[in-house]
């Protein structure tokens, strides 16, 4: 039976999908917040990213751009435990070790739009939980649209 | 609480994997008139992506041939596992042709990756990571086909439809161009094509209801140059074809998804072209629907077409005609050959466009039949809503985009040859951007597949030998002056074959299926044959009988013992 999208968040909790050691061994990818980068007059984008303490969750776990480009993070390892944080950036992707109450940086350059995975390369930490989303939103360069009517869209 | 520890800021991943992060400056004097002479004068090298402009997957070296390919042994092998989620994690396929310019090889994974590695060691010497989003639309998996490399830079294509220029000594991102609209449903798989000061890209995306484009951009500057649609707008000519209300035009598909073959002294690039959209709902879009299930010769200064040939007019069996077009001459006459997915075999002359000859390269073709002079005859296809029909080839087509190859010594082609039926059922829908626009439910046989290497004479379009493989044969073929054919199996066998006889000389079991396309090389004397194996895309296209066949990614090159 389908839930409607309100009750959505409630049964989450309710089920314990979005905890450690709750419904299933660790958390369920995409259960954690959803944040949004800022903007800075130079077009580059800021966003502040926090592992919490014994949840094994990025923290927005979704965080939205409001287009491609240099986005500048700061991410902040709150918990008990090491862990890190794999970003994907055009060129290479962007790695940062974090031992247990740790802060540091990142910089990446992402296309839009679309939706791009980071993680927590280490044992199974991608697999607890330590997955996370960054969603690219916009559209392509006008140059770069096909020549044709505007077209209906799902 | 304590302050927090300091942890810096975050290291490119590349730097901690022992990877230097430089190339020697080899590929700064490549230029056109090397391309130009790339098999003639530096039989060493393979400097553009079918190793000659002629497409012809022929190589002049011999130092590997009949008498010693029994003695062929691993030199190398050289792998590349991803970290974290990637877009197509169960469709990725390392389908790349590598690029060897003095002992440096260029090469392309899926999901972005190229490499620079030692041709003779097989080190990787530097990475780029195109960061690839997850939900890209990608009709037939996560895969490219390879780079170009001219004047120190080495052009790819980047799954969400961007065309790069990279610094062929470090990996950094010289220019970066937006070439398709990712929310149309536009990707690009191709190994692009430098011909002089321009680097000739196509699109993807015929599945969702695209408009194919070809484009050229300046090597140099990444300055746009031309953009030749492949559906014409009303108006147009070609447009007659299209129905004359509505917008199916816009919706047509026809993309140039493989790199193009070209003839300088005519100025030619001949490109094919995929199908219509949708795939098998052709009452929508009644007409021949040109310029899709082309070969289209274009003009590669302004992208002005000159002359097309349409192989399938008003496709409902989803036969792209993408496949390459390999330029010979015989008898004087300048002539190019093409094994479109509907199973026939075209010998055209180039000049013009006009029909030599038509041939089955195929053994069950039932959708329709084509004469010699390409006259064709429409027997099946999904033509009632809700009604199965079941024709051969499937749409994988008796041979997909993997590549033929022709042999100059021998005068034949070889050909891969997939023989596996479909079952398409017609399903109407309306079209929505960025969602999948077939028009039918397809089920491709798993039961009942069969392969082969053929050799064809193109003179008579007889068939001269034949190899035959339990499954299909899915991956492109590599001609040498050795009178060898180099060919890959879905199950992971890498064979070497008398390209007079066919016979079975040497084979090597690469741990997993080749969907890719083999080169060959030399450097400090010693020749290599060099060919990843990494089974994946369509599969459930063209073989799925074989869909459950191992995942890899790994590229192998392989010598005589030193």
């Amino acid at each position: 039976m389908a839930t409607p999208t309100d009750d959505r968040s409630q049964l989450v909790s309710k089920l314990g999908l979005d905890r450690q050691n709750g419904a299933a061994l660790g958390r369920v990818l995409a259960t954690g917040n959803i944040g949004e980068a800022e903007e800075g007059p130079d077009g580059r984008m800021r966003a502040t990213i926090r592992i919490k303490p014994d949840e094994l969750v990025y923290d927005p776990s979704v965080l939205i751009l409001p287009h491609g480009g240099d986005l500048d993070i700061e991410i902040i390892n709150d918990d008990l435990n090491t862990h890190c944080a794999l970003f994907p950036s055009n060129g290479d992707s962007q790695f940062i070790w974090l031992v247990n109450h740790s802060r540091g940086t990142a910089s990446i350059n992402l296309d839009g739009p679309g939706y791009y995975w980071y993680s927590s390369p280490t044992g199974n930490d991608e697999g607890r939980g330590l997955t996370g989303a960054i969603v690219v939103l916009g559209e392509v360069p006008p140059e770069a649209r096909l020549d044709r009517p505007q077209q209906p869209r799902p | 609480m304590t302050e927090y520890v300091d942890a810096g800021h975050a290291v490119d991943w590349g730097t901690l994997s022992g990877v230097p992060g430089s190339a020697p400056p080899v590929a700064r004097n490549v230029d056109y008139q090397r391309i130009l002479q790339a098999r003639s004068t530096e039989p060493q090298n393979w400097l553009t992506y079918f190793g000659a402009y002629d497409g012809q997957r022929y190589s002049l070296l011999d130092q590997i041939n009949t008498d010693n390919v029994r003695r062929l042994t691993p030199a190398w092998v050289f792998q590349c596992g991803p970290a974290g989620l990637q877009a197509g994690g169960s469709t990725y396929a390392f389908e790349a042709t590598p690029i060897v310019v003095d002992g440096i090889m260029y090469v392309t994974g899926w999901d972005g990756w190229v490499w620079a590695l030692n041709a003779v060691t097989g080190q990787e010497l530097w990475r780029y990571h195109h960061a690839t989003p997850f939900d890209t639309s990608l009709c037939c998996g996560n895969v490219n086909r390879g780079v170009a490399v001219a004047q120190g830079k080495v052009f790819v294509v980047s799954p969400n439809a961007h065309v790069l220029a990279l610094d062929a000594e470090t990996g950094k991102c010289v220019w970066d161009r937006t070439n398709g609209d990712v929310r149309a449903g536009e990707s690009a798989t191709l190994a692009p094509l430098v011909i002089k000061d321009k680097v000739i890209v196509g699109s993807a995306g015929g599945e969702f209801g695209v408009r194919g484009h070809l484009d050229a951009y300046d090597l140099e500057t990444g300055e746009h140059a031309w953009r030749t649609y492949t559906i014409p707008k009303p108006g147009e000519p070609g447009s007659e074809t299209w129905p004359a209300d509505g917008e199916q035009w816009a919706r047509g598909g026809g993309n140039p998804w493989i790199t193009p073959t070209y003839d300088p002294e005519l100025n030619l690039l001949y490109t094919g072209t995929g199908n219509p959209a949708p795939d098998f709902d052709g009452d929508v879009r009644p007409g021949d629907n040109l310029y899709t299930d082309s070969c289209i010769a274009v003009n590669p200064d302004n992208g002005a077409l000159v002359w097309h040939y349409q192989h399938n007019p008003h496709d409902l069996w989803d036969y792209d005609s993408i496949s390459e077009n390999i330029l010979f001459d015989q008898g004087g006459r300048k002539f190019l050959g093409h094994f479109n997915k509907n199973g026939y075999g075209y010998v055209l002359d180039r000049t013009n466009g006009e029909v030599e000859r038509v041939f089955p390269f195929v053994d069950r073709i039932d959708w329709g039949e084509i004469d010699s002079k390409g006259q064709i005859t429409v027997k099946k296809y999904p033509d009632k809503e809700g009604e199965p029909v079941h024709f051969y080839p499937g749409p994988g087509g008796g041979k997909e985009w993997t590549h033929a190859a022709y042999s100059p010594r021998t005068e034949l082609f070889y050909v891969p040859v997939q023989d596996v039926g479909a079952t398409a059922t017609r399903r109407r829908r309306e079209f929505k951007e960025g969602i999948p626009y077939w028009g039918a439910g397809v089920a491709v046989d798993s039961e009942g597949m069969a392969g082969c290497i053929s050799a064809f004479d193109p003179a008579t379009g007889r068939e001269v030998w034949r190899w035959r493989n339990e499954v299909p044969m899915c991956a492109s073929v590599l001609a040498t002056a050795g009178d060898l054919v180099f060919a890959g199996e879905p199950t992971g066998e890498f064979n070497a074959l008398n390209a007079r006889t066919g016979e079975l000389l040497w084979q090597f079991q690469c741990g997993s299926g080749h969907h890719s396309s083999p080169m060959t090389y030399s450097a400090g004397g010693r020749q290599y044959v060099a060919v990843p194996s990494g089974w994946g895309g369509w599969i459930e296209g063209f073989a799925p009988g074989m869909l459950a066949g191992t995942h890899g990614a790994a590229l192998f090159a392989f010598a005589l013992p030193e």
